[in-house]
């Protein structure tokens, strides 16, 4: 047997190896700074150097946050890292530095070549933040938690209203103050709608669901009436979230000329939807490592023997409703805010469908999967309508121009039933795959 | 105010139409909630996509009856055929490999089902609505101030002969005895010689079937055949669940308990409490017996 048939784990015969705090730190500081020190230099630096340094930034930062990773004999605190091996702290690095720069990348007057749409992707972008956060809690719930669930596009419409109570009923645009309000409406509601949980299995779950989904459609139609009339609630112009005066001295904000600062336009947007995407995607992560988490997976595994361990399965159960209702309360919030607009058939059963078609895409029953499908969801109809319009060969073909929406939708559910027969967990299990091979390959050239 | 009552009205005419409307929707709601039974009695899959294929058999209606313009019954049979094969090619295409995975990964896929029907019946057939078909007898007639009408009966003789027609399958034939011990135990009855494949393959092939029946039937009584009749098959989910879903007498009693709750709620609050209502209904029933009224009860071994 040889040593590339059996490679040795890397763990026990190297030696332990501790990096310094700042070690550690340093990756992450320069992954966060370089990206404000290229996108304030507009004026004087060609498009190409810009690339060129960020392409090596990448390398640096990855290749450091490679290195500096503790090693070794690990202590049980550094073993339960959410960014244990090598690999993920690299990762954790380049995908900080690319959230960083893409918005000034994407906000750059670039023109790639073959008219491919460099305008409408900052759009595209901002909404995969709202529907991976969206995504990520149905995935939380359904994936993670096993508790099956349609009921998340009641949730959607729940932000809707808490962000038409709070955020322009009361406060006129306050989406900061409808973000919690949101959130916490959400976690009550998610949680009643939990309770058929406690009684109810699989199937029969999942129609009690469906039915609270129509409950939720009822209250939204008979609150936009009551309120708002068939136009439906307008969340932008006056109703533009803003921030407010006292935060002004902080860097990068300069109030327009009437002395608002109002979130409007992709890029100012993108700095909202980030951070806020970022960190409840990082919470639904950090939720499944704690008991509690632990816990939602031993009641999806075996309710009764989870009972048997001493987990509380009711108390378990209402709360990964309760969670995930909360997050999808609140990217429905960000999504009303952002389009702008909510009226009468903003949902309805085929935004159940796209939400499935997500997180099927992107892979079941892993948080990470509802990124990648989302950002799939969203950007193939935008690569879709570029080929049709510019591609050399698909132009020609009158049928794709003059069905696009059609053909889309026929494309997403092929892939759907294609995904679930081949590699049932979807984009996150292919991305998983490749890791693994490129690592393999690596390991095979040996040192 | 959020919840505004209708007014209640108490005059028995209007009580009685409300009745026999609702009746006639129920019976619409059996013919689907039995598509749901068959395959869900069988092969343990909530078939969400079953609207969509009532919408292909209504489509497929019009295509051989109005615009080919067979012979009525012709016509039925090559729909009816057209249908069958649709159902093997679902169950050897797709459903043939998703045997043994997740309840949820099968729910999902059969929402892809849903999805591509939708999208080629949009691209081959266009958005545009064509008006329901008008192949069986239109009129009606008046019983104590309330009109019935003969499309309403036929549909209601349909439903009855049909689940007539599987009860009679189940019991006395030999396929019906393999699908009953398929349904019940697929492993002991795979040892026993039977062949899950095959039975599952006419399983989704008469379910298909019963969606042709349907699609013809809801055809007649729809307002228009567009895109939107797909939502049947979700609104005769608490049919389906109030019966219960193993059970295929069942999904007659609930659908027209649940067609006729619908109507009144329909006459009497709005139309607005339509679907609320039907799938509260559903929700307590769920709560109280989670397997319907006439539900096979699962045991559950810890």
């Amino acid at each position: 047997m040889t040593a590339v048939d059996n490679p040795a784990p890397q763990q026990e015969d190297s030696p332990t190896y501790r990096p310094s705090p700042v070690q550690r730190f340093l990756p992450f500081a320069i992954a966060a700074v370089v990206p404000f020190i290229l996108g304030s230099t507009t004026e004087n630096v060609n498009f190409w150097w810009k690339a060129l340094i960020t392409v090596v930034v990448l390398a640096v930062v990855a290749r450091m946050a490679w290195v500096w990773t503790p090693r070794g004999e690990l202590t049980h605190r550094e073993d339960m890292r959410l960014w244990r091996t090598p690999s993920d702290r690299s990762w954790a690095a380049v995908t900080t530095f690319g959230l960083l720069v893409l918005p000034f990348i994407l906000a750059s007057d670039f023109t790639p070549p073959m008219d491919f749409p460099w305008a409408t992707w900052f759009a595209v972008v901002n909404l995969v933040l709202i529907f991976a956060m969206g995504a990520a809690a149905f995935n939380l719930l359904v994936g993670y938690s096993g508790q099956i669930s349609l009921a998340h596009v009641a949730f959607l419409a729940l932000g809707s209203i808490v962000g038409g109570i709070v955020g322009v009923q009361w406060s006129g645009g306050n989406m900061w103050v409808a973000l919690p309000a949101a959130a916490l409406a959400g976690a009550v509601v998610g949680a009643i709608s939990g309770l058929p949980a406690l009684r109810l299995k699989h199937l029969y779950l999942l129609l009690a669901t469906f039915g609270f989904h129509f409950v939720m459609m009822l209250v939204w139609r008979e609150y936009l009436q009551e309120y708002f009339g068939f136009v439906g609630i307008r969340f932008k112009g006056e109703n533009s979230p803003r921030i407010a005066s006292w935060l002004h001295w902080l860097p990068g904000i300069d109030p327009d000329d009437n002395g608002e600062f109002i979130i409007t336009g992709q890029f100012r947007w993108y700095w909202v939807l980030m951070p806020i995407t970022v960190l409840s995607i990082l919470f639904m992560v950090n939720v499944v490592r704690t008991r509690e988490g632990r816990a939602f997976a031993a009641v999806r595994d075996r309710d009764v023997s989870a009972s048997l361990l001493g987990i509380n399965v009711a108390r378990s159960k209402l709360l990964a409703f309760a969670l995930s209702s909360a997050v999808v309360s609140m990217s429905g919030v960000l999504a009303s805010f952002y389009i702008g607009s909510r009226g009468e058939d903003s949902f309805n059963v085929q935004t159940v469908l796209n939400y499935a078609i997500i997180i099927v895409v992107g892979g079941f029953s892993s948080i990470q999967g509802a990124i990648f499908g989302s950002a799939f969801f969203w950007f193939l109809p935008e690569w879709f309508k570029w080929a049709r319009e510019e591609l050399w060969i698909v132009r020609d073909i009158d049928f794709l121009s003059d069905y696009p929406s059609e053909i889309d939708l026929a494309i997403k559910g092929f892939l759907v039933v294609i995904i679930l027969m081949f590699k049932p967990d979807g984009l996150a299990g292919l991305w998983k795959d490749v890791k693994g091979w490129i690592g393999r390959s690596l390991a095979r050239r040996g040192p | 105010m959020l919840l505004a009552f209708g007014n209640f009205t108490a005059d028995p005419s209007v009580n009685l139409q409300l009745l026999i409307g609702g009746l006639a929707l129920g019976a619409i709601y059996a013919v689907v909630a039995l598509g749901f039974v068959l395959v869900y009695k069988s092969t343990d899959v909530l078939n969400l996509a079953h609207g969509e294929f009532l919408m292909l058999g209504a489509y497929f209606a019009l295509t051989f009856l109005i615009s080919e313009n067979l012979n009525f019954f012709l016509g039925v049979f090559v729909l009816l055929l057209v249908m069958l094969v649709f159902g093997l090619l679902v169950h050897y295409g797709i459903m043939r490999r998703m045997v043994g995975q997740g309840f949820f990964a099968i729910v999902l896929i059969t929402l892809g089902i849903a999805t591509i029907i939708r999208a080629l019946l949009l691209i081959f057939y266009g958005p545009t609505e064509r008006a329901r078909l008008d192949l069986l007898p239109q009129g009606s007639f008046e019983v104590g101030g309330a009109t019935v009408r003969y499309v309403d009966l036929i549909i209601f003789g349909v439903v009855a002969a049909c689940v007539l027609l599987f009860f009679l399958f189940f019991k006395y034939t030999r396929l019906g005895l393999h699908m009953r011990a398929v349904a019940d135990d697929i492993e002991a009855a795979a040892a026993m010689g039977i062949d899950p494949d095959k039975v599952y393959a006419m399983t989704w092939a008469a379910a298909m079937v019963m969606a042709g029946v349907g699609g013809l039937l809801f055809g007649h009584v729809t307002g228009a055949i567009d895109r939107s009749i797909e939502a049947i098959g979700l609104r005769a989910f608490p049919a389906a669940v109030v019966g219960g879903l193993t059970s295929l007498g069942g999904s007659i009693v609930g659908g027209l308990v649940v067609g006729v709750i619908e109507q009144f709620a329909n006459g009497h609050l709005g139309t607005k409490w339509r679907e609320p209502v039907a799938f509260s209904v559903m929700f307590v029933v769920l709560l109280v017996r989670p397997t319907g009224l006439w539900g096979r009860k699962d045991v559950e071994r810890v």
